[in-house]
């Protein structure tokens, strides 16, 4: 079934509307593209996010390797006519699982974070990851969350240290939109302090 | 020929816009996040921030419930509710428990608001320091510094004037510790029903062109000194005429011929409600 532009994406949009509200929280996102897995470079949780909030007004950088990066900015560009741009200047900054590290740590450092006048003009990113659980990796607290919570993704401790180091100056920041294999999605925006412990 | 209305009455990209600028918002919980404001159908002050905010949300299972100055039936909730009916179908309702995405002028409902539902506030002035400098560039950067001089300086004038702080509605709030945040024109007995709410809080103001929010379990702090505490409106020893309601927003309706005083609740539908709660039970305990 293909998708719906005015009621799939609505129900897409609560949901990360939920997400960011609520850090840590996971929800499932019940809406299908309609393509086959041969067709969709990413998972299909990130690609409807994508939808959702993508459109002509905005840019996005996608980091991933080669071919899949063409592929998935051919169809993203095709779908909402938003323009790709580069890391330093993209508004969305979209990572794919096999992205190099070295490269998500560059542009994690160079990224839009907003200035203090217009703190909303910062990146956010959508990253795709294997499984999302509130089993153990990171102790969240901050706006939204309720005494705390945890939340795993699969992210390396480098890439947390350096998001730390990029949200240091609130208001300035990033905020981080995680979609999984099992059609999952949670966030974590600037406000929430992330604290690494230990893998379990 | 009457052509059928877009789904909540936006094209894709006006949601799209305004979905951003809530995100936004929620991230950076206090700060007004400028957007687009699309012309409505309703004048501009008059509730098309909260509006755009609604249908920017509303999807074809949301219940909807509408309140302006703690009613559901004054004029302006009626338009809205009947606006958002035709171009989405959802259904409405009295009930704040039956509501999953309320919007309210003026009030909170006295209900406390549970973890599920979104409550959308229509602010007519977003800006807490714009008695302090009428320029927008200017409060911008007051905001960016962090500097609040102004916004304390004007409780403190009120304070040497009148002995207290007079601000009767839209007490500015400090959000997260970093933003003073004008609360829209809730009286002060609402402010404490931000701090900490179970409820994701959005404002919207469409003529101001500004959207922001109050994340759920979010420290909201109204500002005070030290030797003037913040106080809420005091009813004490005043009780609605109708239900009984003590501790919570009451009108004061002045009988004109006599001069007598009666209070009332605020929230039509919370005394409504109680009203038929008590008279369940009358009947339960008769036995005619």
């Amino acid at each position: 079934m293909a998708i719906d532009q005015v009621h799939d994406l609505q129900q897409v949009y609560r949901n990360l509307l939920d997400c960011m509200a609520r850090p840590a929280t996971i929800r499932k996102v019940e809406q299908t593209t309609g393509l086959s897995e041969e067709q969709l470079p990413c998972n299909e949780a990130l690609f409807l996010c994508a939808l959702t909030v993508l459109d002509a007004e905005v840019s996005f950088c996608i980091l991933a390797v080669d071919g899949k990066t063409e592929k998935l900015a051919e169809m993203i560009t095709s779908y909402t006519l938003a323009r790709e741009t580069s890391m330093e200047q993209a508004d969305f900054i979209i990572v794919l699982q096999d992205a190099v590290k070295d490269q998500v740590h560059k542009t994690l450092s160079v990224c839009k974070m907003g200035n203090l006048i217009n703190p909303q003009q910062s990146a956010t990113w959508m990253i795709e990851v294997e499984n999302l659980s509130n089993n153990g990796g990171l102790t969240l607290h901050g706006p939204g969350v309720k005494q705390f919570k945890q939340l795993q993704t699969g992210c390396s401790d480098t890439f947390w240290q350096t998001r730390n180091r990029k949200v240091k100056e609130y208001p300035l920041g990033i905020d981080l939109i995680f979609a999984d294999q099992l059609n999952q999605i949670s966030c974590v925006p600037r406000t929430t302090s992330v604290e690494l412990t230990e893998v379990s | 020929m009457q052509t059928k209305p877009h789904f909540a009455f936006f094209d894709e990209g006006s949601k799209k816009e305004i979905r951003r600028a809530t995100l936004k918002a929620v991230a950076i919980p206090g700060y007004q996040v400028p957007f687009a404001s699309r012309e409505m159908p309703i004048a501009r002050g008059w509730g098309t921030g909260g509006l755009q905010l609604t249908l920017s949300l509303i999807g074809k299972k949301d219940v909807l419930k509408v309140i302006d100055q703690g009613a559901d039936e004054s004029v302006n909730a009626v338009s809205i509710k009947k606006l958002v009916r035709h171009t989405t179908g959802v259904a409405l309702t009295d009930q704040t428990a039956e509501a999953n995405i309320i919007q309210s002028r003026h009030r909170i409902p006295e209900e406390p608001l549970r973890d599920d539902q979104i409550l959308v506030l229509q602010v007519p002035n977003p800006e807490p320091l714009r008695k302090v400098d009428a320029r927008e560039y200017m409060t911008k950067r007051m905001h960016a510094e962090d500097d609040y001089s102004g916004a304390w300086l004007i409780l403190f004038e009120q304070i040497i004037k009148y002995q207290k702080m007079t601000t009767g509605a839209a007490h500015p709030v400090y959000v997260n510790g970093r933003y003073v945040m004008a609360p829209s024109p809730i009286p002060r007995f609402d402010n404490p029903k931000m701090h900490a709410s179970d409820a994701l809080i959005l404002l919207g103001a469409g003529r101001e062109k500004k959207i922001y929010a109050v994340p759920p379990y979010t420290k909201v702090e109204s500002l005070a000194f030290e030797d003037f505490p913040f106080t809420k409106e005091s009813f004490q020893g005043k009780q609605c005429n109708l239900c009984g309601a003590e501790d919570v927003f009451l009108d004061e309706i002045i009988n004109q011929a006599t001069g007598d005083r009666i209070y009332q609740c605020n929230d039509t539908s919370y005394c409504v409600d109680r009203l038929n709660h008590s008279e369940e039970k009358e009947v339960e305990n008769s036995y005619a």
